[in-house]
Protein backbone atom coordinates (compact mmCIF):
# COMPACT_ATOMS: atom_id res chain seq x y z
CA UNK A 1 0.00 0.00 0.00
CA UNK A 2 2.92 2.30 0.75
CA UNK A 3 3.87 2.27 -2.93
CA UNK A 4 0.50 3.62 -3.93
CA UNK A 5 0.77 6.50 -1.48
CA UNK A 6 4.32 7.23 -2.52
CA UNK A 7 3.32 7.51 -6.17
CA UNK A 8 0.57 9.94 -5.23
CA UNK A 9 2.79 11.95 -2.90
CA UNK A 10 5.66 12.21 -5.36
CA UNK A 11 3.47 13.17 -8.29
CA UNK A 12 0.63 15.05 -6.71
CA UNK A 13 1.12 18.36 -8.60
CA UNK A 14 1.12 16.53 -11.95
CA UNK A 15 -1.92 14.44 -11.11
CA UNK A 16 -3.75 17.49 -9.78
CA UNK A 17 -2.96 19.54 -12.87
CA UNK A 18 -4.08 16.64 -15.07
CA UNK A 19 -7.29 16.53 -13.10
CA UNK A 20 -7.85 20.25 -13.57
CA UNK A 21 -7.11 19.96 -17.28
CA UNK A 22 -9.70 17.19 -17.64
CA UNK A 23 -12.15 19.42 -15.76
CA UNK A 24 -11.45 22.22 -18.22
CA UNK A 25 -11.91 19.94 -21.22
CA UNK A 26 -15.18 18.61 -19.82
CA UNK A 27 -16.45 22.11 -18.99
CA UNK A 28 -15.72 23.52 -22.44
CA UNK A 29 -17.01 20.43 -24.26
CA UNK A 30 -20.10 20.47 -22.06
CA UNK A 31 -20.96 24.04 -23.04
CA UNK A 32 -20.48 23.26 -26.72
CA UNK A 33 -22.39 19.98 -26.48
CA UNK A 34 -25.35 21.55 -24.70
CA UNK A 35 -25.52 24.68 -26.86
CA UNK A 36 -25.17 22.89 -30.17
CA UNK A 37 -27.10 19.82 -29.00
CA UNK A 38 -30.18 21.77 -27.92
CA UNK A 39 -30.08 23.84 -31.08
CA UNK A 40 -29.78 20.81 -33.37
CA UNK A 41 -32.39 18.97 -31.31
CA UNK A 42 -34.75 21.90 -31.88
CA UNK A 43 -34.04 21.69 -35.61
CA UNK A 44 -34.83 17.97 -35.49
CA UNK A 45 -38.15 18.67 -33.79
CA UNK A 46 -39.06 21.74 -35.85
CA UNK A 47 -42.15 21.59 -38.03
CA UNK A 48 -40.13 22.40 -41.16
CA UNK A 49 -38.85 19.49 -43.27
CA UNK A 50 -35.83 21.48 -44.33
CA UNK A 51 -34.74 22.23 -40.77
CA UNK A 52 -35.31 18.57 -39.88
CA UNK A 53 -32.96 17.52 -42.65
CA UNK A 54 -30.24 19.93 -41.60
CA UNK A 55 -30.48 18.58 -38.07
CA UNK A 56 -30.48 15.01 -39.33
CA UNK A 57 -27.34 15.57 -41.43
CA UNK A 58 -25.58 16.95 -38.39
CA UNK A 59 -26.60 14.06 -36.19
CA UNK A 60 -25.75 11.37 -38.73
CA UNK A 61 -22.41 12.96 -39.55
CA UNK A 62 -21.16 13.24 -35.99
CA UNK A 63 -22.68 9.99 -34.79
CA UNK A 64 -21.17 7.91 -37.53
CA UNK A 65 -17.54 8.93 -37.34
CA UNK A 66 -15.36 7.58 -34.55
CA UNK A 67 -14.46 10.40 -32.18
CA UNK A 68 -10.78 9.62 -32.63
CA UNK A 69 -11.00 10.00 -36.40
CA UNK A 70 -12.92 13.24 -35.98
CA UNK A 71 -10.21 14.60 -33.72
CA UNK A 72 -7.47 13.63 -36.18
CA UNK A 73 -9.35 15.19 -39.08
CA UNK A 74 -9.95 18.44 -37.24
CA UNK A 75 -6.59 18.82 -35.56
CA UNK A 76 -4.25 17.59 -38.29
CA UNK A 77 -6.54 18.49 -41.17
CA UNK A 78 -7.16 22.07 -40.12
CA UNK A 79 -3.57 22.69 -39.14
CA UNK A 80 -2.32 21.18 -42.39
CA UNK A 81 -4.64 23.43 -44.37
CA UNK A 82 -2.82 26.24 -42.59
CA UNK A 83 -5.69 28.70 -42.50
CA UNK A 84 -6.05 28.90 -38.76
CA UNK A 85 -3.85 27.12 -36.31
CA UNK A 86 -5.76 25.10 -33.80
CA UNK A 87 -4.54 24.50 -30.30
CA UNK A 88 -4.67 20.83 -29.26
CA UNK A 89 -6.95 21.71 -26.40
CA UNK A 90 -9.30 23.77 -28.56
CA UNK A 91 -9.44 21.19 -31.34
CA UNK A 92 -9.99 18.34 -28.90
CA UNK A 93 -12.63 20.04 -26.76
CA UNK A 94 -14.42 21.27 -29.87
CA UNK A 95 -14.58 17.78 -31.37
CA UNK A 96 -15.66 16.21 -28.10
CA UNK A 97 -18.40 18.84 -27.74
CA UNK A 98 -19.65 18.60 -31.31
CA UNK A 99 -19.60 14.81 -31.18
CA UNK A 100 -21.56 14.67 -27.92
CA UNK A 101 -23.96 17.33 -29.26
CA UNK A 102 -25.23 14.84 -31.85
CA UNK A 103 -26.36 12.49 -29.09
CA UNK A 104 -27.77 15.31 -27.01
CA UNK A 105 -29.74 16.51 -30.04
CA UNK A 106 -31.38 13.10 -30.32
CA UNK A 107 -32.19 13.08 -26.61
CA UNK A 108 -33.68 16.58 -26.89
CA UNK A 109 -35.71 15.57 -29.92
CA UNK A 110 -37.26 12.61 -28.12
CA UNK A 111 -37.86 14.91 -25.15
CA UNK A 112 -39.71 17.37 -27.35
CA UNK A 113 -42.01 14.60 -28.49
CA UNK A 114 -42.84 13.66 -24.92
CA UNK A 115 -44.27 17.16 -24.47
CA UNK A 116 -47.85 16.83 -25.64
CA UNK A 117 -49.27 18.47 -28.73
CA UNK A 118 -51.61 20.37 -26.44
CA UNK A 119 -48.75 22.45 -25.06
CA UNK A 120 -47.82 23.64 -28.54
CA UNK A 121 -51.51 24.31 -29.30
CA UNK A 122 -51.92 26.35 -26.14
CA UNK A 123 -48.80 28.40 -26.82
CA UNK A 124 -49.78 29.05 -30.44
CA UNK A 125 -53.32 29.97 -29.44
CA UNK A 126 -51.88 32.82 -27.35
CA UNK A 127 -50.26 34.19 -30.48
CA UNK A 128 -46.73 32.92 -29.93
CA UNK A 129 -44.83 32.01 -33.08
CA UNK A 130 -43.71 28.42 -33.60
CA UNK A 131 -40.25 29.42 -32.52
CA UNK A 132 -41.36 31.27 -29.39
CA UNK A 133 -43.62 28.36 -28.50
CA UNK A 134 -40.68 25.98 -28.78
CA UNK A 135 -38.41 28.31 -26.80
CA UNK A 136 -40.78 29.31 -24.04
CA UNK A 137 -43.04 26.32 -23.64
CA UNK A 138 -41.92 23.10 -25.29
CA UNK A 139 -38.14 23.11 -24.85
CA UNK A 140 -38.09 24.08 -21.16
CA UNK A 141 -40.27 21.05 -20.47
CA UNK A 142 -38.37 18.81 -22.87
CA UNK A 143 -35.06 19.71 -21.25
CA UNK A 144 -36.40 18.58 -17.90
CA UNK A 145 -37.48 15.20 -19.20
CA UNK A 146 -34.13 14.68 -20.89
CA UNK A 147 -31.94 15.49 -17.90
CA UNK A 148 -31.40 11.81 -17.00
CA UNK A 149 -30.39 10.71 -20.53
CA UNK A 150 -28.26 13.83 -20.93
CA UNK A 151 -26.60 13.01 -17.62
CA UNK A 152 -25.54 9.64 -19.04
CA UNK A 153 -24.20 11.38 -22.13
CA UNK A 154 -22.16 13.82 -20.06
CA UNK A 155 -20.69 10.94 -18.09
CA UNK A 156 -19.78 9.23 -21.35
CA UNK A 157 -18.30 12.51 -22.55
CA UNK A 158 -16.22 12.84 -19.40
CA UNK A 159 -14.73 9.42 -20.03
CA UNK A 160 -14.29 10.13 -23.74
CA UNK A 161 -12.24 13.19 -22.81
CA UNK A 162 -9.32 10.82 -22.20
CA UNK A 163 -8.97 10.63 -25.98
CA UNK A 164 -7.52 14.15 -25.88
CA UNK A 165 -4.74 12.93 -23.66
CA UNK A 166 -4.33 9.70 -25.55
CA UNK A 167 -4.38 11.02 -29.09
CA UNK A 168 -3.38 14.67 -28.90
CA UNK A 169 -1.18 14.66 -25.83
CA UNK A 170 -3.26 17.26 -24.01
CA UNK A 171 -2.04 17.23 -20.41
CA UNK A 172 -5.14 15.66 -18.91
CA UNK A 173 -5.45 12.93 -16.30
CA UNK A 174 -4.59 10.14 -18.73
CA UNK A 175 -1.60 11.88 -20.30
CA UNK A 176 -0.14 12.95 -16.96
CA UNK A 177 -0.57 9.46 -15.57
CA UNK A 178 1.15 7.95 -18.55
CA UNK A 179 4.08 10.33 -18.10
CA UNK A 180 4.37 9.35 -14.47
CA UNK A 181 4.24 5.67 -15.39
CA UNK A 182 6.96 6.18 -17.99
CA UNK A 183 9.20 7.39 -15.19
CA UNK A 184 8.39 4.90 -12.47
CA UNK A 185 7.19 1.79 -14.35
CA UNK A 186 4.69 1.14 -11.58
CA UNK A 187 1.53 0.47 -13.53
CA UNK A 188 -1.08 -0.39 -10.91
CA UNK A 189 0.28 2.11 -8.38
CA UNK A 190 0.05 4.90 -10.95
CA UNK A 191 -3.13 4.12 -12.83
CA UNK A 192 -5.10 3.59 -9.64
CA UNK A 193 -4.97 7.36 -9.19
CA UNK A 194 -6.12 8.02 -12.73
CA UNK A 195 -9.03 5.66 -12.15
CA UNK A 196 -9.94 7.44 -8.95
CA UNK A 197 -9.62 10.86 -10.57
CA UNK A 198 -12.05 9.87 -13.34
CA UNK A 199 -14.39 8.33 -10.78
CA UNK A 200 -14.43 11.55 -8.78
CA UNK A 201 -15.48 13.41 -11.92
CA UNK A 202 -18.11 10.97 -13.13
CA UNK A 203 -19.63 10.48 -9.67
CA UNK A 204 -19.80 14.28 -9.28
CA UNK A 205 -21.62 14.54 -12.60
CA UNK A 206 -24.04 11.85 -11.42
CA UNK A 207 -24.73 13.73 -8.20
CA UNK A 208 -25.26 17.02 -10.02
CA UNK A 209 -27.66 15.36 -12.43
CA UNK A 210 -29.65 13.81 -9.57
CA UNK A 211 -29.85 17.19 -7.87
CA UNK A 212 -31.00 18.89 -11.05
CA UNK A 213 -33.57 16.21 -11.62
CA UNK A 214 -35.21 16.75 -8.25
CA UNK A 215 -34.87 20.52 -8.39
CA UNK A 216 -36.39 20.91 -11.84
CA UNK A 217 -38.92 18.13 -11.56
CA UNK A 218 -42.30 19.23 -12.87
CA UNK A 219 -45.13 18.03 -10.75
CA UNK A 220 -47.93 16.64 -12.87
CA UNK B 1 -76.15 30.21 -43.57
CA UNK B 2 -73.39 31.40 -45.88
CA UNK B 3 -73.12 35.15 -45.87
CA UNK B 4 -72.09 37.77 -48.34
CA UNK B 5 -68.38 37.46 -48.92
CA UNK B 6 -66.00 40.28 -48.07
CA UNK B 7 -68.41 41.83 -45.60
CA UNK B 8 -66.98 42.66 -42.20
CA UNK B 9 -70.24 42.93 -40.39
CA UNK B 10 -69.70 39.51 -38.84
CA UNK B 11 -66.78 38.86 -36.54
CA UNK B 12 -66.21 35.36 -37.89
CA UNK B 13 -67.16 34.15 -41.32
CA UNK B 14 -66.70 30.55 -42.28
CA UNK B 15 -67.24 30.15 -45.96
CA UNK B 16 -67.71 26.72 -47.56
CA UNK B 17 -64.87 25.14 -45.62
CA UNK B 18 -63.73 21.58 -46.21
CA UNK B 19 -61.05 19.69 -44.36
CA UNK B 20 -59.62 16.22 -44.81
CA UNK B 21 -57.47 14.10 -42.60
CA UNK B 22 -56.06 11.78 -45.23
CA UNK B 23 -58.98 10.03 -46.88
CA UNK B 24 -61.27 11.05 -44.05
CA UNK B 25 -63.35 14.12 -44.88
CA UNK B 26 -64.03 15.82 -41.55
CA UNK B 27 -65.64 19.04 -42.75
CA UNK B 28 -67.68 19.23 -45.94
CA UNK B 29 -68.55 22.67 -47.11
CA UNK B 30 -69.29 24.24 -43.75
CA UNK B 31 -70.50 27.85 -43.76
CA UNK B 32 -71.26 29.78 -40.63
CA UNK B 33 -70.99 33.32 -39.39
CA UNK B 34 -70.83 34.64 -35.88
CA UNK B 35 -71.63 38.19 -34.87
CA UNK B 36 -69.95 40.30 -32.24
CA UNK B 37 -71.34 39.61 -28.80
CA UNK B 38 -72.94 36.36 -29.86
CA UNK B 39 -72.52 33.11 -27.96
CA UNK B 40 -72.79 30.12 -30.25
CA UNK B 41 -72.76 26.49 -29.22
CA UNK B 42 -71.59 23.85 -31.63
CA UNK B 43 -73.06 20.48 -30.80
CA UNK B 44 -72.97 17.13 -32.47
CA UNK B 45 -71.99 13.52 -32.03
CA UNK B 46 -68.33 12.77 -31.41
CA UNK B 47 -66.32 12.67 -34.58
CA UNK B 48 -68.74 15.04 -36.28
CA UNK B 49 -66.01 17.61 -36.94
CA UNK B 50 -67.00 20.22 -34.38
CA UNK B 51 -63.63 20.40 -32.63
CA UNK B 52 -61.85 20.47 -35.96
CA UNK B 53 -64.03 23.38 -37.08
CA UNK B 54 -63.12 25.27 -33.92
CA UNK B 55 -59.41 24.59 -34.44
CA UNK B 56 -59.65 25.80 -38.02
CA UNK B 57 -60.95 29.18 -36.86
CA UNK B 58 -57.63 30.04 -35.21
CA UNK B 59 -55.63 28.07 -37.77
CA UNK B 60 -54.44 25.35 -35.42
CA UNK B 61 -55.64 23.21 -38.31
CA UNK B 62 -55.28 24.15 -41.95
CA UNK B 63 -58.25 23.88 -44.27
CA UNK B 64 -58.34 22.28 -47.70
CA UNK B 65 -60.85 24.56 -49.33
CA UNK B 66 -63.10 27.50 -48.57
CA UNK B 67 -62.16 30.48 -46.46
CA UNK B 68 -62.32 31.60 -42.86
CA UNK B 69 -62.31 35.30 -42.09
CA UNK B 70 -61.89 37.08 -38.81
CA UNK B 71 -63.03 40.71 -38.94
CA UNK B 72 -62.88 40.37 -42.67
CA UNK B 73 -59.25 39.21 -42.65
CA UNK B 74 -58.57 35.78 -44.05
CA UNK B 75 -57.29 33.36 -41.44
CA UNK B 76 -56.69 30.58 -43.91
CA UNK B 77 -54.47 32.71 -46.13
CA UNK B 78 -52.88 34.78 -43.39
CA UNK B 79 -49.34 33.45 -43.74
CA UNK B 80 -47.21 34.96 -40.99
CA UNK B 81 -50.08 37.24 -39.94
CA UNK B 82 -51.69 34.16 -38.44
CA UNK B 83 -49.81 34.78 -35.18
CA UNK B 84 -51.33 38.23 -34.86
CA UNK B 85 -54.78 36.87 -35.65
CA UNK B 86 -54.46 34.11 -33.07
CA UNK B 87 -53.46 36.69 -30.47
CA UNK B 88 -56.89 38.27 -30.96
CA UNK B 89 -58.71 35.00 -30.25
CA UNK B 90 -58.58 33.11 -27.01
CA UNK B 91 -58.84 29.35 -26.89
CA UNK B 92 -59.69 27.00 -24.06
CA UNK B 93 -58.95 23.30 -24.44
CA UNK B 94 -60.53 20.14 -23.16
CA UNK B 95 -57.31 19.12 -21.38
CA UNK B 96 -56.65 22.67 -20.05
CA UNK B 97 -53.08 22.59 -21.42
CA UNK B 98 -51.69 24.82 -18.71
CA UNK B 99 -47.91 25.11 -18.86
CA UNK B 100 -46.78 22.77 -16.08
CA UNK B 101 -43.34 24.34 -15.71
CA UNK B 102 -44.80 27.74 -14.87
CA UNK B 103 -46.82 29.00 -11.95
CA UNK B 104 -50.48 29.89 -12.32
CA UNK B 105 -49.58 33.58 -12.53
CA UNK B 106 -46.85 32.98 -15.11
CA UNK B 107 -49.30 31.00 -17.20
CA UNK B 108 -51.50 34.06 -17.36
CA UNK B 109 -48.74 36.63 -17.97
CA UNK B 110 -46.85 34.68 -20.65
CA UNK B 111 -49.02 35.80 -23.55
CA UNK B 112 -49.21 39.52 -22.69
CA UNK B 113 -45.47 39.71 -21.94
CA UNK B 114 -44.16 37.65 -24.86
CA UNK B 115 -46.68 38.46 -27.55
CA UNK B 116 -47.86 41.95 -26.71
CA UNK B 117 -44.64 43.07 -25.08
CA UNK B 118 -46.51 44.43 -22.09
CA UNK B 119 -44.47 45.46 -19.08
CA UNK B 120 -44.16 42.56 -16.64
CA UNK B 121 -45.50 44.38 -13.58
CA UNK B 122 -48.46 45.62 -15.55
CA UNK B 123 -49.10 42.08 -16.85
CA UNK B 124 -48.94 40.76 -13.31
CA UNK B 125 -51.54 43.15 -11.95
CA UNK B 126 -53.79 42.42 -14.92
CA UNK B 127 -53.31 38.68 -14.33
CA UNK B 128 -54.17 39.05 -10.66
CA UNK B 129 -57.31 40.87 -11.63
CA UNK B 130 -58.28 38.06 -14.02
CA UNK B 131 -57.51 35.33 -11.51
CA UNK B 132 -59.77 37.13 -9.06
CA UNK B 133 -62.45 37.27 -11.72
CA UNK B 134 -62.33 33.50 -12.22
CA UNK B 135 -62.17 33.03 -8.45
CA UNK B 136 -58.67 31.68 -7.84
CA UNK B 137 -56.51 34.61 -6.76
CA UNK B 138 -55.20 32.65 -3.79
CA UNK B 139 -53.53 30.12 -6.11
CA UNK B 140 -51.49 32.62 -8.13
CA UNK B 141 -48.11 31.26 -7.07
CA UNK B 142 -49.16 27.61 -7.12
CA UNK B 143 -48.09 25.12 -9.72
CA UNK B 144 -50.87 23.94 -12.08
CA UNK B 145 -50.42 20.42 -10.73
CA UNK B 146 -51.64 21.61 -7.34
CA UNK B 147 -54.97 22.68 -8.77
CA UNK B 148 -58.12 20.69 -9.31
CA UNK B 149 -59.32 20.23 -12.86
CA UNK B 150 -61.95 22.90 -12.46
CA UNK B 151 -59.41 25.36 -11.10
CA UNK B 152 -57.00 24.56 -13.92
CA UNK B 153 -59.66 25.22 -16.49
CA UNK B 154 -60.53 28.54 -14.87
CA UNK B 155 -56.84 29.49 -15.00
CA UNK B 156 -56.85 28.50 -18.66
CA UNK B 157 -59.76 30.85 -19.23
CA UNK B 158 -57.90 33.65 -17.41
CA UNK B 159 -54.82 32.92 -19.53
CA UNK B 160 -56.85 33.33 -22.70
CA UNK B 161 -58.59 36.47 -21.43
CA UNK B 162 -55.26 38.06 -20.56
CA UNK B 163 -54.74 38.63 -24.28
CA UNK B 164 -57.95 40.67 -24.34
CA UNK B 165 -59.36 38.59 -27.16
CA UNK B 166 -62.26 39.62 -29.36
CA UNK B 167 -63.42 36.02 -29.56
CA UNK B 168 -63.23 33.06 -27.23
CA UNK B 169 -63.13 29.51 -28.55
CA UNK B 170 -64.02 26.75 -26.12
CA UNK B 171 -63.20 23.20 -27.14
CA UNK B 172 -65.20 20.88 -24.87
CA UNK B 173 -64.07 22.85 -21.81
CA UNK B 174 -65.86 20.64 -19.29
CA UNK B 175 -65.51 17.20 -20.85
CA UNK B 176 -62.42 16.28 -18.85
CA UNK B 177 -63.86 17.50 -15.55
CA UNK B 178 -65.40 15.65 -12.67
CA UNK B 179 -69.12 16.44 -12.44
CA UNK B 180 -68.80 18.58 -9.34
CA UNK B 181 -66.35 20.89 -11.08
CA UNK B 182 -68.28 21.45 -14.25
CA UNK B 183 -70.50 24.06 -12.63
CA UNK B 184 -67.66 26.38 -11.58
CA UNK B 185 -66.29 26.48 -15.11
CA UNK B 186 -69.67 26.99 -16.72
CA UNK B 187 -70.38 29.82 -14.29
CA UNK B 188 -67.28 31.65 -15.44
CA UNK B 189 -68.29 31.10 -19.05
CA UNK B 190 -71.80 32.33 -18.40
CA UNK B 191 -70.48 35.53 -16.84
CA UNK B 192 -68.26 36.03 -19.85
CA UNK B 193 -71.18 35.68 -22.22
CA UNK B 194 -73.23 38.11 -20.14
CA UNK B 195 -70.39 40.61 -20.33
CA UNK B 196 -70.78 40.48 -24.08
CA UNK B 197 -67.84 38.30 -25.06
CA UNK B 198 -68.21 36.66 -28.44
CA UNK B 199 -67.94 32.93 -27.85
CA UNK B 200 -67.97 29.76 -29.87
CA UNK B 201 -68.37 26.79 -27.59
CA UNK B 202 -68.11 23.14 -28.50
CA UNK B 203 -69.84 21.31 -25.68
CA UNK B 204 -72.19 18.57 -24.66
CA UNK B 205 -73.55 20.71 -21.82
CA UNK B 206 -77.00 21.28 -23.17
CA UNK B 207 -78.18 23.05 -20.03
CA UNK B 208 -75.49 25.63 -20.64
CA UNK B 209 -76.44 25.90 -24.30
CA UNK B 210 -80.05 26.55 -23.43
CA UNK B 211 -79.36 29.02 -20.71
CA UNK B 212 -76.49 31.01 -22.13
CA UNK B 213 -76.29 30.69 -25.88
CA UNK B 214 -77.96 32.70 -28.57
CA UNK B 215 -77.65 30.07 -31.22
CA UNK B 216 -76.99 26.39 -31.47
CA UNK B 217 -75.29 24.86 -34.47
CA UNK B 218 -75.73 21.15 -34.94
CA UNK B 219 -73.00 19.38 -36.92
CA UNK B 220 -73.04 15.79 -38.05
CA UNK B 221 -70.59 14.06 -40.35
CA UNK B 222 -68.86 17.32 -41.22
CA UNK B 223 -72.01 19.15 -42.28
CA UNK B 224 -74.07 21.75 -40.47
CA UNK B 225 -77.40 19.98 -40.26
CA UNK B 226 -79.30 22.80 -38.63
CA UNK B 227 -78.88 25.93 -36.55
CA UNK B 228 -81.20 28.09 -34.54
CA UNK B 229 -82.15 29.16 -31.03
CA UNK B 230 -81.25 26.41 -28.54
CA UNK B 231 -84.78 26.09 -27.21
CA UNK B 232 -86.15 25.45 -30.63
CA UNK B 233 -83.49 22.84 -31.22
CA UNK B 234 -84.40 20.90 -28.13
CA UNK B 235 -88.11 21.01 -28.52
CA UNK B 236 -88.64 21.11 -32.25
CA UNK B 237 -85.55 20.04 -34.17
CA UNK B 238 -86.27 19.95 -37.87
CA UNK B 239 -84.05 17.10 -38.93
CA UNK B 240 -84.24 13.46 -37.96
CA UNK B 241 -80.55 13.40 -37.05
CA UNK B 242 -80.90 16.35 -34.71
CA UNK B 243 -83.97 14.83 -33.03
CA UNK B 244 -82.01 11.61 -32.59
CA UNK B 245 -79.15 13.51 -31.02
CA UNK B 246 -81.40 15.49 -28.70
CA UNK B 247 -83.13 12.29 -27.69
CA UNK B 248 -79.84 10.65 -26.81
CA UNK B 249 -78.43 13.46 -24.72
CA UNK B 250 -81.63 14.31 -22.92
CA UNK B 251 -82.65 10.76 -22.06
CA UNK B 252 -79.54 8.88 -21.18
Amino acid sequence: MGDYWNVLRNNFPEIASGFLMTCRIVAVAFLIAMGVGIFVGALRAAPSKMLNRIGLVYVEFFRNIPLLVLIYIVFYGVNQADIVSLDRFVAGALCLGLYTAAYIAEAVRSGVFTVGRGQMDAALSLGLTQREALQKVVLPQAVRTVIPPIGSLIIAMTKNSAILGGALGVNDILHRTRQIYNDNFKFAETFLWATLAYLILTVSVTIIVRKLETRLAIRR
Amino acid sequence: MGDSTGSTKHLVEIDDVSKNFGANQVLRGVSLSVDRGEAVVIAGPSGSGKSTLLRCINALETIDSGEIRFEGRSVSAAGKDVYGLRAEMGMVFQQFNLFPHKTVLENVTLGPVEVKGIDRSQAVSKAEELLARVGISEKASASPADLSGGQQQRVAIARALAMEPKLMLFDEPTSALDPEMIREVLDVMRDLARDGMTMIVVTHEMGFAREVCDRLVFIDEGVIVEEGPPDEFFTAAKSERARDFVDKILHH
